[in-house]
């Protein structure tokens, strides 16, 4: 399936555009950027709430002792922490990390917990007895 | 390179080099997720699976993904992090883990967005809409190809959920999706809640959409359901899919007899109970669209 020589791709200029236009709109959903003209600045500031959102239910995920240190004040206190980074994370586990690490500096975490892991592979490792447990409650 | 798979065999009949797959009776199946592994195992009429390909390692399967293999289950590896409507070219590194995902899995195609999912050094953490012109369109034709000639199996693209829209927009998304398949020939994954977000969002009608997208091309087709606030649809996957989801679902039927429809639930985790439920709704959309 080589046929990639006779196919002419786009320009690099075309690239470099789309480029600028997509950092344009990243900055500012992610890092208080101001919002590109003719963009709709409340749907801007929707998208914007709604990544936050996705960061922090991944970020509970991975990190489950931040998430359950946070408590009730969970939303409030991710949302500050985004609003407070001065960069975005470049990932999910250096976000969830600088969260633990956030909540730490504000007392609200205490001890040292380990460091972010992938969300939870099934059945692996020692949940092995989870889906020993998990068939003999199913086949019940 | 894929009858190379170490992986369980493959379901007779499925081509695994043909650039459209043949992908005849996937069913109806849900999104695997490690929090609902036992349900997904234990639940009646799951007949394939779609797993996050940034979730797992091809070498080190979850045990529950390989027990559904065993059975013969196929399982689609979807992806959402390659950004394949970026500026720049997909990342080889985030191809080769696609591909041996769809080979350590057997599976017969691969999915992802047409989305975008960070530039300028910053991850969006999520999928982002692409600007729909003429010039965004060669830019993602040329990602599209680069990324089937790295995967071992077809490809199909997702159509995303969206809150926001680009001024310069030249193209609908189902026309955008046309022309790409049209281009490259890659597969369609119709995600009729998308469809259904985008309408409530940016006030872009769903059926027209169906009446555009080249459905010949259809791959598989995503259900799910989200919640309303402040006249914003969120499509969180957290929730029974609304009855105009499925009403969409049923128009698809109507035009495409779909190879396959997968339930996606990603969070506030229901009893299997619900979820069987879940798969028995989009069962009667697709029966009521046969009649």
């Amino acid at each position: 399936m080589s046929t990639a020589d006779a196919r002419s791709g786009p320009e690099e200029e075309v690239r470099r555009r789309l480029a600028e236009a997509q950092a344009r709109v990243l900055a500012a959903l992610v890092d208080g950027a101001e919002t590109p003209e003719g963009f709709d600045p409340e749907r801007m500031r929707v998208q914007a709430v709604s990544l936050v959102a996705k960061r922090r239910s991944v970020v509970a995920r991975m990190r489950p002792d931040a998430a359950r240190a946070a408590g009730d004040g969970l939303a409030k206190e991710f949302a500050a922490y985004a609003a407070a980074r001065t960069a975005p994370p470049p990932g999910y586990h250096a976000d969830a990390d600088d969260f633990a690490a956030w909540l730490r500096a504000k007392g609200l975490l205490l001890d040292e917990p380990p460091a972010a892991t992938e969300p939870r592979p099934g059945g692996e490792g020692p949940g092995w007895w989870r889906r020993a447990i998990g068939r003999l409650a199913g086949d019940a | 390179m894929a009858d190379a798979s170490p992986g369980p065999p493959t379901r007779a009949g499925v081509s695994l080099n043909s650039e459209v797959a043949d992908m005849g009776g996937l069913g109806v199946g849900i999104g695997w997720r490690a929090e609902i592994d036992l349900s997904v195992e234990r639940m009646a009429g799951v007949d394939f699976v779609e797993v996050v390909a940034e979730n797992i390692r091809p070498g080190h399967l979850p045990e529950s993904l390989a027990v559904l293999r065993g059975r013969g289950t196929p399982v689609i590896p979807h992806g959402v992090g390659l950004g394949i409507g970026g500026a720049e070219l997909p990342d080889p590194a985030r191809l080769a883990h696609l591909a041996a995902c769809a080979e350590a899995l057997g599976a017969p195609l691969v999915s992802e967005h047409l989305a975008f999912v960070r530039a300028g050094g910053m991850e969006a953490g999520h999928l982002l809409p692409v600007p729909r012109t003429r010039e965004a369109l060669d830019v993602v034709t040329e990602n599209v190809r680069r990324a089937q000639d790295a995967l071992p199996v077809p490809l199909a693209l997702e159509n995303v959920a969206a809150i926001f829209g680009w001024p310069e927009d030249e193209l609908t998304e189902a026309q955008f999706l046309a022309e790409l398949v049209e281009r490259t020939g890659v597969g369609l994954l119709v995600d009729v809640a998308n469809l259904y977000t985008n309408q409530i969002n940016l006030g872009l009608p769903a059926v027209a959409a169906l009446d555009v997208l080249p459905l010949e091309h259809l791959s598989y087709v995503h259900v799910a359901g989200g919640y309303e606030h402040h006249g914003v649809w969120h499509d969180t996957h957290a929730a029974p899919a609304p009855e105009a989801v499925l009403d969409l679902l049923y128009e698809l039927c109507v035009r495409v007899d779909p190879p396959g429809v997968l339930l996606e639930w990603d969070d506030d985790y229901p009893s299997d109970a619900t979820l069987t439920a879940e798969l028995d709704r989009i069962r009667s959309a697709m029966a009521k669209a046969a009649r």
